[in-house]
Parts: C-alpha cells; sequence; structure tokens
C-alpha cells in the first residue's frame, strides 16, 4: 500500500545528527552500553505456571509452551548456537505442557544444563532432570507430590488407574533422567505430614543432590562452566581431533 | 488437563469466569500470529502461528509484546 503524502510547500528543516553518545547519557545514565555480542549459548527461562491447554486468568504469570516450543527446534537447527540454558522459576503447571517441554530439551543434540533458582516445583522436577547436565542453587526447593486429577478431562471417567497412568509418566521421565531410584521418588511423593495441604516432600538445595534428583549445587558461574565445558568437549569430539 | 502445581486452584483460576480477552488474528510483517485488544489502538502478541522457528526467536514478537495500530493513508 503505497502512501500517498502530499509534499509540504516548506521544507522541513533537516533532522539533526544525534549524538549517540549524548543520547545514551540521557536516557541511560552511561556513556557506552556494552554491545550484545552475539552468543553461541541459548538461554530461556521457564517461569511462572506452565500454560497448557487452558489459558490461565491474568494474575498468574506464566510460561507459554507454544513459543518455547518452537524456540528450541530454532535453537537445535541454528549452527550458531552451541548450548543451552535453561533457568527454572516455577510453580509447576499442566502437565502435558510440562512433559513436551521436558522431552524437547532431552531430545536436543547439542548440551544442555538446567538451572533451578527460587523453585522448581510438581512438573518443574521433570522440566528440571530432562537436560544433560542440572544445578540447583542452595535455596531453591522443590516440591514432590502426587497429581491430582482436577481441572478438565476430556470424556474420561477419573478412576484410579487413569490418575495412576498419569503419574506413572512423570515418575518413569524424572526416574530415566536423574539418579533418583523410583522407591526413593515415590517415597518422597507419597510422604505425609510434611506438606499442610498435600502428601508429599519439599526438597531444599543441597537434598535434592543427596536423593540424585539434581547433579550439583551451584549458581550462574557453575551452569555457564558446565555448559561451555560440554560445548568445548562437544566441539573436540565432532572436529575430529589433532591431525597427528 | 491436568494442572500439577502446589498453588491452591482457586487461586490459579481467580477471575476465570470474568476474564473474557479479545483475540484477533492479525498479519504483521508476513507472520501470522493472535493478538488480545488491551484498548482500542494497542494489542499485545497472544501467540505465533508461523511455520519458521526463527520466527519465534525474535523478541519483537515475543508473547507480550504490545504492538500499535496506526491508520496509513490508503493508497
Amino acid at each position: 500500500m503505497a502512501d500517498k503524502l502530499e509534499q509540504p510547500s516548506v521544507q522541513a528543516p533537516p533532522e539533526e545528527r544525534k549524538n549517540p553518545v549524548l543520547e545514551n547519557i540521557q536516557q541511560l545514565g552511561q556513556t557506552n552500553t556494552a554491545s550484545a555480542a552475539e552468543s553461541n549459548i541459548f538461554c530461556m527461562t521457564i517461569i511462572g505456571q506452565v500454560e497448557g491447554h487452558l489459558v490461565l486468568p491474568p494474575q498468574n504469570k506464566t510460561t507459554k509452551y507454544e513459543h518455547l516450543i518452537p524456540q528450541l527446534v530454532a535453537a537445535e537447527q541454528n549452527p550458531k548456537i552451541e548450548g543451552i540454558l535453561i533457568i527454572l522459576n516455577t510453580v509447576g503447571g499442566d502437565v502435558e505442557a510440562g512433559l513436551a517441554i521436558a522431552e524437547m530439551i532431552a531430545s536436543v543434540s547439542k548440551p544442555t544444563v538446567t538451572l533451578v533458582l527460587g523453585g522448581g516445583h510438581s512438573i518443574g522436577v521433570p522440566i528440571a532432570v530432562s537436560s544433560n547436565h542440572s544445578i540447583i542453587a542452595e535455596t531453591a526447593t522443590m516440591t514432590i507430590h502426587p497429581i491430582r486429577l482436577n481441572g478438565l478431562v476430556i470424556g474420561v471417567p477419573q478412576t484410579f488407574e487413569y490418575l495412576d497412568k498419569m503419574q506413572e509418566r512423570v515418575i518413569r521421565f524424572v526416574t530415566k533422567h536423574s539418579k533418583i531410584a523410583e522407591e526413593k521418588f515415590k517415597e518422597l511423593m507419597f510422604k505425609t505430614g510434611e506438606l499442610t495441604r498435600d502428601v508429599g516432600t519439599t526438597v531444599i538445595g543441597a537434598d535434592a543432590v543427596k536423593y540424585g534428583l539434581i547433579d550439583q549445587v551451584g549458581g550462574i558461574a557453575e551452569a555457564l562452566a558446565e555448559l561451555n565445558r560440554r560445548i568445548e568437549e562437544k566441539r573436540g569430539n565432532d572436529g575430529g581431533g589433532l591431525i597427528q | 488437563m491436568t494442572l500439577y502445581t502446589p498453588i491452591p486452584l482457586e487461586t490459579v483460576y481467580e477471575g476465570m469466569d470474568d476474564y473474557r480477552p479479545q483475540y484477533m488474528n492479525i498479519r504483521l510483517n508476513g507472520i501470522d500470529m493472535q493478538v488480545e485488544m488491551i484498548n482500542g489502538v494497542q494489542a499485545k502478541i497472544v501467540r505465533l502461528f508461523s511455520s519458521n522457528p526463527n520466527d519465534f526467536l525474535n523478541q519483537a514478537y515475543a508473547p507480550g509484546a504490545v504492538i500499535e495500530f496506526r491508520p496509513t493513508l490508503g493508497g
């Protein structure tokens, strides 16, 4: 659509060449912003509720899984991206959307590291363990509890067997992608007395590592060190080694 | 659809009945997307329908980004 603007009869004064440094000082309070170099690490955050099939009311902060999944496809395809860092602070959310994200992360060929900060509750547990290496901050918590069959279940009667099957999906994924034994995970899941409104356990930082759920206690430095180490290793393996 | 979260469901679903977003499907710069009208001239991107994965890396089109509708002279 072509804009047909009439030429003004008086020529407008040419735009003054703005001094970029001056503009920076005015807008940001510093002379030079660090130029964003293109990173070889793709960083993705999973926060709030993992939103699935139902749009949640606006007081919920949500992670939209339908946006994350093509992003992971793009990251997997893009030759410039060599590693993926996933930062979690989630209260859980939709089981299927969470498992979708977890399976995507698990099936990426490039090195992945997850870092759990704050919380990695419920469906955040499979997402946290889905990477090549998982790290948890010392103060972060993960609540491990059974799935409650709530919300909409289309046309399927809510029987105990169905509930059990849904739960098995999660248990199987977590035990497959971490060092925790199935009996231990189930024991944490069905423990009574710890949570006031539910059965289950709250696992904090170092305990998660102790049970074999998470690989390491640490923070951003450890996460990046591990990711860079794995990227180097992959480069070395793919490169074919030194020519002797 | 099962919500697996320690947050009590009455808190999560609060206001669900009153939440009636006005969705619209538009095409912006060749990308199909779903937007939610915030007011008469602004809309917030809800999600993209693109089949090109690189569109999802573009922060300008991330969910939550606000776009403005501006009138242009017809041609």
